[in-house]
């Protein structure tokens, strides 16, 4: 986009433009230095230009593949702010089309989810297939003759691509392949989802909150200093996973910079197999055979283990419980962040299970996971409680007018606590210890200053 | 109680959802849980919007809460450590119940159902969250009184207006 192009805000004012760039540029300057400008994380303008610039132009996750196992089987989903219908059409393909009648723009599809032959608008009645396919318009013999029907199906997101049954749109035609963005990270996500037929389990939670998108992306992507003070009271309850409630030792990896993604992974050191929590009848089910014996040792010690693919899909692997007294097992949890205005977002939570595991172990995973990260989650309730703090200082007048920064400098200027690991069998920039390193934060940091330079880097 | 006129059973069925109701709003947490049998089972389904044909808007997979006794106890310890800060400074909630109708009655349990809508407000906030719900609950008769046996929530929400449920509906 460029500066004399006037970007509309949801208000219908002109944001400052010069302004906006300057904070932009001032993340950039001070990053390294690990200090961030406070207020992009509550900037009505940085906001609408997130929309554009990372949300219109980075490929975003749209679903889970067996969400709509069957042909016709649909959910409606947003890119950023805007409006899709995920679908899985007569040919078993999948399909993201853009929510918005080609007459009118009226929503064809107005049902979360559901299976549908048809969209039809109620507007006027123009019906496209599940393909998109514009296959009924009223009256076409007498008022439509001359209308090319074939070149008006429902607009489609530019770029779908699916990893391994992550699906991921972009908005931008001139994305890179969804392999090469997610890069790196894909060494990491394969011990999830090539490893493991994963399958999601019902629907998604969603709720609203007054944290901005960027603060549970930053989190997740490392934040592994918070977890003693911010989730004492439930670990003092017992719950959460085998390495935090103490029953299990454990070193943690923190893996910086792997092409713009973080992850962290909490490795147990046992001639036991972990598999995070998975017990060995259901890990039988896995596929060692599509990784390699490096991923395949890690996978076989982990812990926890979580991360952040830039910009908002999250997820967490975590071996525990709800209770303690049920039995441990393995419990994956994706979240998205999803921006709704700024300072605000919408969460969106998939707990899934590997798909061939007895219903039995389907319906624990399912309450362990949502007894830990949901809306009632015993752990992330706490963190959005916090997280809502941030926002109000990141709105403020005081750190607009003084440019106030928070503090991402752990372990760095001669502090040793976190190692740097030399010989770590997969890509990234790896530390040990690595609740004690800012790496993985300053990693989603710069994704987020790179995505929003005016011009697209590639 | 089959014997007991169809007044006196509602009356009673009242007086349990309204004591309760105050035990909540007062953050008596565990004297509430006294007031739940040891086979409780607790639900709050996730509800999409769907097309009116729909068979059901209520997931019978996901939920917001799907809670025995034992995974209530954990939320209640948790709720009364100084450190649970999503609800240190606790929020504040008051319920309001309505609409109370007996649905079904045998000698052990009444099936009864009611509205629930709760004003929750956090810190300086002076626009509540307000959360609307049918509950559907079984109460049992035991020695002493009536226990709660089973409640479902059905919310009136599709994405929930709050920044958590970290407070029993």
């Amino acid at each position: 986009m460029s500066n004399n192009e006037a970007t509309r805000t949801t208000d219908g004012t002109t944001p400052p433009t010069d302004e906006i760039e300057a904070l932009i540029g001032s993340v950039g300057e001070q990053i390294e230095n690990g200090q961030l400008p406070v207020s992009i994380l509550h900037n009505e303008a940085v906001y609408e230009q997130e929309r554009r610039r990372i949300f219109g132009r980075n490929w975003v996750f749209v679903g889970h593949e067996t969400e709509i196992p069957e042909p016709g089987d649909y959910r409606q989903r947003y890119i950023g702010t805007d409006p899709f219908i995920f679908v899985r059409d007569e040919n078993s393909e999948i399909q993201v089309l853009f929510n918005s009648c080609r007459h009118r723009g009226s929503k064809v599809c107005r049902s979360e989810k559901g299976n549908s032959s048809h969209f039809r608008c109620p507007y006027h009645g123009w019906t496209y297939t599940t393909s998109g396919d514009l296959v009924g318009v009223p009256q076409q013999r007498n008022a439509y003759q001359h209308l090319d029907t074939a070149d008006h199906g429902l607009h489609e997101a530019p770029r779908v691509e699916s990893y391994h049954g992550l699906v991921f749109a972009a908005l931008d035609s001139n994305a890179p392949s969804l392999e090469a963005s997610l890069g790196d990270a894909t060494w990491y996500l394969d011990m999830y989802v090539k490893f493991i037929d994963m399958e999601v389990i019902g629907d998604p939670h969603r709720w609203e909150v007054e944290t901005d998108w960027k603060t549970p992306a930053e989190n997740f992507a490392g934040d592994n200093y918070h977890i003693p003070m911010g989730h004492k009271s439930a670990i003092d309850a017992g719950i959460g996973s085998d390495t935090a409630t103490g029953e299990k030792q454990s070193d943690l990896y923190a893996i910086a910079e792997a092409s713009g993604h973080s992850f962290s992974l909490y490795q147990i050191e046992s001639e036991e197999p972990s598999f995070w929590g998975h017990p060995p009848e259901v890990v039988d089910g896995f596929h060692p055979e599509r990784l390699s014996d490096e991923q395949y040792e890690v996978a076989r010690k982990s812990g926890v283990t979580l991360g952040t693919i830039f910009p908002n899909l999250s997820f967490i692997h975590l071996g525990g419980t709800n209770t303690p007294e049920k039995e441990s097992v393995g419990t994956f949890v994706l979240r998205q962040w999803q921006p709704k205005g700024p300072g605000r977002m919408e969460v969106w939570n998939w707990i899934l299970a590997p798909e061939n595991a007895s219903d039995a172990y389907k319906e624990r995973v399912y309450e362990s996971g949502m007894g830990t990260f949901s809306a009632s989650g015993n752990f992330e309730v706490d963190d959005i409680a916090i997280w809502n703090g941030i926002t109000e200082a990141a709105g403020s007048v005081f750190a607009e007018q003084h440019g106030t920064t928070t503090n991402f400098t752990m372990g760095r200027f001669g502090d040793a606590a976190p190692e740097r690991v030399p010989d770590w069998p997969g890509p990234g920039e790896v530390y040990v210890h690595g609740g004690l390193t800012d790496e993985n934060q300053l990693t989603f940091y710069r994704s987020w200053y790179d995505a929003m330079q005016e011009e697209p880097d590639r | 109680m089959n014997g007991d006129t169809e007044h006196a059973r509602r009356s009673a069925c009242e007086e349990f959802l309204y004591h309760e109701a105050h035990l909540l709003d007062d953050r008596r947490v565990s004297e509430w849980f006294d007031l739940v049998t040891e086979d409780i089972d607790y639900r709050v389904p996730v509800r999409t919007t769907r097309e009116r044909s729909a068979e059901d808007e209520f997931s019978d997979q996901s939920y917001h809460l799907k809670e025995d006794h034992e995974s209530l106890r954990v939320r209640i310890e948790r709720l009364e450590n100084d450190f649970a800060w999503s609800e240190n400074p606790p929020s504040r909630n008051r319920r309001f119940v309505s609409n109370v109708a007996v649905l079904g009655v045998d000698d052990a349990e009444i099936d009864v159902r009611c509205n629930l809508l709760v004003h929750r407000s956090h810190e300086d906030e002076t626009s509540p969250d307000l959360l609307s719900a049918e509950r559907r609950d079984t109460l049992r008769r035991t020695d002493d009184r009536l226990r709660l046996a089973a409640r479902t929530v059905l919310l009136d929400h599709t994405v929930l207006p709050t920044n958590s449920l970290s407070i029993i509906l």
